[in-house]
């Protein structure tokens, strides 16, 4: 009988043809703003991820000192550095590799000049695990060198990488020595092996690194992991720490246990998984999209009511044509039936529409945020589900506008309807 | 009339309508019997109760006070619900102004009262192809409404009335929209559904001529029945 009841509904809208669309105009209206939108917002959220992905993987996290997003901590997230027991970290059960940066301000001397001075200064000192380069390419980014040099060997101690602003004014090269002292007594002659390039101002083209480091690439002075021990000690200056869970383990229990085993050992942490970031990023462009979508969502309001208007009118004109359909054997839930399917389809078809419209607007915008936007390459998306709401949505708001007026049609006595001119 | 249970019984029946504070009597205690296979013609002045009695007869409506039965059943007695299912079955109504639904065809209006009965569509539409080349419109099953003459129209809806098989044919006026010689038509159709397939056919009209055709005259005068008579051509019973 549905079928029938949609047959009939179906003639009466085509029957007022131009009446029908401009209800169904008002209705597309605010649902290609709401799905134009969301796609947009989705669209943003999966472009990110991919971007975080990329980085991270999805088998590696981020150790990071005091809270990850700034929730208080003693060092509120921008550390001076915390402790980390490197050892204890790579015997951990699932954890296949480890590689971690230290910081720390120290004594550096260049090489004296021909009056016997040098230039001195207290300069950054950032340690790096050889790991870096091999286990956490994706994080590093490309790491070039000014010909003639190179990056560390594995378990090379005395050695340097200078960034270029500094290596300038320490007046070394490649093959000359620095001096750097640690705490106390320690001091150490260091090789330069390598001077990075001159790093671009592009913040596009920041690693994950040089992103996190609190210093300019340019005046920093790297050294092995190791080397920062021997000059400073047992670290309790590390900036973050990459971790990789060997295959068939999960990044977050094993960033769950990392957490767990630092923390006992005295160090203020906290992890950062790809989950972590990406929920963090969908909680951000869902708020985001959703405010928007809301307010789009007024503009539905205004087109339910505006079905509404339409379905009180067509009652009113048909009050005849329902007292007939009552005279010959329709129940009033038979007409409170065509009725509300009459108004539903007329959602319906807003719904498509508008659908159609949403995603051909978003389209449009991504492709404009692409465009006027550099080092995002932002990539549409859609989420199935989305139409499938929006269409079930936009059946039930015409259907719940036509509730009142098709209750009244389907309460009229008959004999008056009959009677009506 | 061998005694049999009248199809229709109206024993003291009275209608009221309030129109704001004042109470109108349409109907004044009105009995009435009507037996299967009559054709009745119900003629009074505007404002006699012939409406009201036809809506009473029909089951659109129930009468404030007596009894009115369909083959026993009490309508006073009845729900709303069972009331619809009650004139879906057993009436059909023809209308003066036809009452054709604007939007669907002749074919889609002879089917409506089967769709709310629940028939299958095979069936519907068989049914639906038969009645209209009953009436004559074997080949106009397509057309609206809006493309039929007054006189085909009134078929379509007869053809309408007669969808589920009713026993009972409620004709309000069905001359009253049509030239002479489209009426006589129409009215021959009615006569037939008595002679040819025992239909009771109750006409309430204006139209003398309308009467001529009835086997009975009621005559309504202020809600009562002032004049109940056979008429002479229908001749034959007691």
């Amino acid at each position: 009988m549905f079928a029938e009841f949609l047959r009939l509904a179906g003639q009466s809208i085509a029957h007022r043809r131009l009446r029908s669309w401009l209800t169904v105009i008002g209705v597309f209206i605010g649902i290609t703003a709401v799905v134009a939108l969301m796609t947009i917002g989705y669209s943003l959220e999966k472009t990110i991820n991919s971007q975080i992905s990329g980085v991270f993987g999805t088998d590696s996290f981020v150790i990071f000192g005091g809270d990850v997003f700034g929730r208080g901590g003693p060092h509120g997230g921008d550390a001076e550095g915390y402790a980390l027991d490197l050892e204890a970290l790579k015997s951990l059960d699932g954890v296949s590799a480890v590689a971690a940066v230290r910081r720390r301000n120290g004594f550096v001397q260049g090489k004296p000049k021909a009056d016997g001075t040098a230039l001195q200064g207290i300069l950054p000192v950032r340690g790096l695990s050889y790991e870096l380069v091999t286990e956490f390419e994706s994080f590093v980014g490309e790491l070039g060198v000014q010909e003639g040099g190179r990056l560390f060997d594995p378990d090379e101690t005395s050695v340097t990488v200078l960034g270029a602003d500094i290596a300038e004014r320490l007046g070394v090269r490649v093959g000359g020595t620095i001096l750097v002292a640690g705490d106390g007594s320690n001091e150490l002659d260091l090789e330069v092996v390598g001077i990075l390039l001159q790093s671009d101002d592009d913040p596009a083209n920041d690693s994950f690194v040089s992103g996190m480091s609190q210093t300019d690439e340019d005046d920093t002075i790297n050294v092995p992991y190791d080397t920062m021990d021997l000059l400073w000690g047992p670290a309790e200056d590390v900036q973050y720490t990459l971790v990789k869970a060997a295959t068939g383990y999960n990044v977050d229990e094993v960033a769950g246990r990392a957490e767990e085993a630092l923390a006992e050992r005295g160090s203020e942490i906290s992890t950062l998984t790809y989950t972590d970031l990406s929920d963090f990023v969908g909680s951000m462009t869902a708020a985001i999209s959703g405010f928007l979508a809301g307010i789009a969502g007024i503009s539905l309001l205004v087109g339910g009511v505006g079905v509404m208007n339409t379905m009180f009118t067509s009652v009113l004109e048909r009050t005849k044509e329902i007292g007939v359909m009552k005279a010959v054997g329709a129940k009033n839930s038979h007409v409170l039936s065509i009725f509300l399917i009459e108004s539903g389809l007329m959602g319906l078809v807003g719904g498509i529409v508008g659908s159609a419209l949403g995603v051909g607007l978003s389209l449009v915008g991504v492709s404009l945020i692409d465009r006027f936007t550099t080092g995002f390459d932002m990539v549409w998306g859609i989420d199935p589900l989305l139409i499938v709401y929006t269409l079930v949505g936009s059946f039930a708001l015409g259907a719940f506008a036509g509730l009142w007026p098709a209750r009244r049609a389907s309460k009229l006595p008959v004999v008056d309807a009959l009677r009506y001119e | 009339m061998a005694g049999s249970v009248a199809l229709l019984e109206l024993r003291g029946v009275t209608k009221d309508y309030k129109l704001g504070k004042t109470v109108v009597r349409a109907l004044r205690g009105l009995d009435l019997s009507i037996e299967q296979g009559e054709v009745v013609a119900i003629m009074g002045p505007s404002g006699s109760g012939k409406s009201t009695l036809m809506h009473i007869l029909g089951a659109l409506d129930r009468p404030s006070d007596g009894r009115a039965t369909i083959e026993s059943t009490d309508l006073a007695a009845m729900k709303e619900r069972n009331l619809v299912t009650l004139r879906g079955q057993r009436v059909g109504f023809v209308f003066q102004t036809f009452n054709l639904i604007q939007t669907l065809s002749a074919q889609r209006n002879v089917e409506l009262p089967m769709i709310f009965q629940g028939v299958s569509a095979g069936e519907r539409h068989r049914r639906a192809s038969e009645l209209l080349g009953k009436v004559g419109l074997g080949d106009r099953v397509r057309h609206r409404p809006n493309e039929l003459s007054g006189g085909e129209r009134q078929r379509v809806a007869i053809a309408r009335a007669l969808a589920n098989d009713p026993e009972i044919v409620l004709a309000d006026e069905p001359t009253g929209n049509l030239d002479t010689e489209t009426g006589t038509a129409i009215l021959a159709l009615l006569k037939e559904l008595s002679v040819n397939d025992g239909k009771t056919v109750i006409l309430v009209t204006h139209d003398p001529e309308a009467a001529e055709i009835a086997d009975r005259v009621v005559v309504l005068r202020d809600g009562c029945v002032a004049d109940d008579r056979r008429s002479p051509s229908a001749g034959g019973e007691s």
